[in-house]
């Protein structure tokens, strides 16, 4: 018998790897809703708290437990649940409280806003196993330019403080964005304060609704961004050792073969970037729905001949769900990860 | 002795993991994982059971001596106490 602490990382690759030979569906994500208390400008999904078309498709409590049930049924271990911002659910907690007597291992994304001290309260009686904060800036006038609402900062740092307060096992992630990047070093002092791990992620996805998007002014420049990659010893290994495409598979990641979301609707869909191909869970049940996935991602065409002779395809993060919300079409190149891998290559080689 | 509830036995390929539920969470967060008989004498505690029941349902199953297991139990059993796994 043995307690997984320092392995775990290690460990959950691994049963990700057996789950995706056996087309478990190991890790879920429940998009609860698209709907969110902050307006930022780079979200792929964000829609207004008072967004009446949106919130007549949300489902109900009752059906988000009976999609876990059948869920669980087919080997799903870990769920996110996700939005939009999940706190602005009136009934979030007769969603999540029965999720926490299933056996999954449940993980939370939040920007902490909505976390009062009632709230903090009811997640320390039945905690999940890991809470995300999303995080945009280290001061006021930063976070609020990101999310365009004001004593929004504020309320994150008392939302933060409450769950840190209950030993609840909190980790904050950064969104980084041309507004914030030049704050990452004071977000990652102020995961320091409060002794949580800190993650920063800069690569910013067009919203999947085709709605418009801002995203052009948030995403960092390629020579921007690789230099905050460069200075995380796990991603310079994992591009340097040969990066993360196949040229055999079409999606490198786990999607279709060990993962799925399910969105606000009850869509099943590849990942939250990709709203494809859209079974709908409620109607048909999730053992057909993850069978319509997973036809789905084999089906999906593999890496173009224009990706494959690519001189620096090992540096890009290439795939169908990116070809196809910039471009409309699953295969062929992108021009902002295309200027990506060559400045991975001129960082990287240069560092051989 | 008799398990607690608060964890359950799920299973990915051969890998059996043990995952705590509710309140568990605050005090074991994460998975533990069990090898084929310690899942076997997981299934068994559902019910209350003496070192020996355990022994005998294990010399039983996988063909050791009672000796070996009953020193197989104890062993795991103690884990599974220091682990806070009991009731």
């Amino acid at each position: 018998m043995s307690k997984l602490t320092d392995d775990y990382g290690t460990f959950v690759s691994k049963l990700q790897r057996i789950a995706a030979e056996r087309c478990q569906p190991l890790s879920g994500t429940f998009e609860l809703t698209g709907r969110c208390n902050h307006a930022c400008s780079m979200c792929y999904i964000s829609r207004p708290v008072s967004d009446s078309a949106a919130i007549v498709r949300e489902l109900s409590a009752d059906i988000w437990i009976e999609i876990a049930r059948q869920a669980k049924d087919e080997g799903m271990l870990f769920l996110l649940l996700t939005g939009g911002e999940i706190f602005v659910l009136p009934d979030f907690f007769e969603i999540y409280r029965p999720l926490t007597g299933m056996g999954f291992l449940i993980s939370l994304y939040t920007n902490a806003t909505l976390v009062t001290d009632s709230i903090a309260d009811k997640l320390a009686e039945t905690p999940p196993h890991r809470i995300e904060v999303s995080l945009y800036g280290a001061n006021t006038r930063t976070y609020e330019t990101v999310t365009r609402v004001p004593g929004s900062f504020k309320r994150c740092m008392k939302g933060i403080e409450a769950l840190v307060k209950r030993d609840i096992n909190v980790g904050l992630k950064a969104t980084i964005t041309r507004q914030n990047v030049d704050e990452l070093d004071a977000m990652q002092k102020m995961a320091r304060h409060w002794g949580l791990p800190f993650t920063a992620s800069w690569l910013l996805t067009r919203r999947a609704d085709g709605m418009p998007s801002e995203i052009e002014e948030c995403r960092l420049t390629p020579s921007e961004a690789i230099a905050i990659e460069a200075s995380d010893p796990y991603a310079v290994e994992e591009w340097c050792g040969g990066g993360v495409v196949s040229k055999t598979d079409n999606f490198y990641c786990q999607a279709g073969r060990a993962s799925f979301v399910i969105d606000f609707t009850g869509a099943m869909n590849v990942c939250s970037d990709f709203p494809a191909p859209g079974a709908k869970v409620p109607d048909i049940g999730f053992r057909k729905a993850w069978e319509e996935l997973r036809r789905f991602v084999e089906g999906a065409p593999k890496l173009s001949a224009e990706c494959l002779d690519c001189d620096v395809i090992k540096y890009c993060a290439i795939c169908p769900a990116w070809s196809y919300l910039e471009n409309g079409k699953m295969a062929g190149s992108v021009d902002y990860l295309c200027s990506i891998a060559h400045e991975r290559k001129k960082r990287y080689e240069s560092q051989k | 002795m008799i398990r607690k509830e608060s964890f359950l036995l799920q299973t990915v390929g051969g890998e059996n993991l043990l995952v705590p539920v509710g309140a568990q969470v605050m005090d074991t967060n994460g998975i533990i994982t069990l090898n084929e008989t310690a899942a076997f004498i997981w299934d068994l505690l559902e019910k209350d059971c003496t070192i020996d029941d355990l022994a005998a349902a294990i010399a039983d199953r996988f063909e050791v001596t009672m000796e070996q297991a009953v020193s197989d139990v104890r062993s795991f059993v103690d884990k599974l106490d220091q682990n806070g796994l009991l009731e």
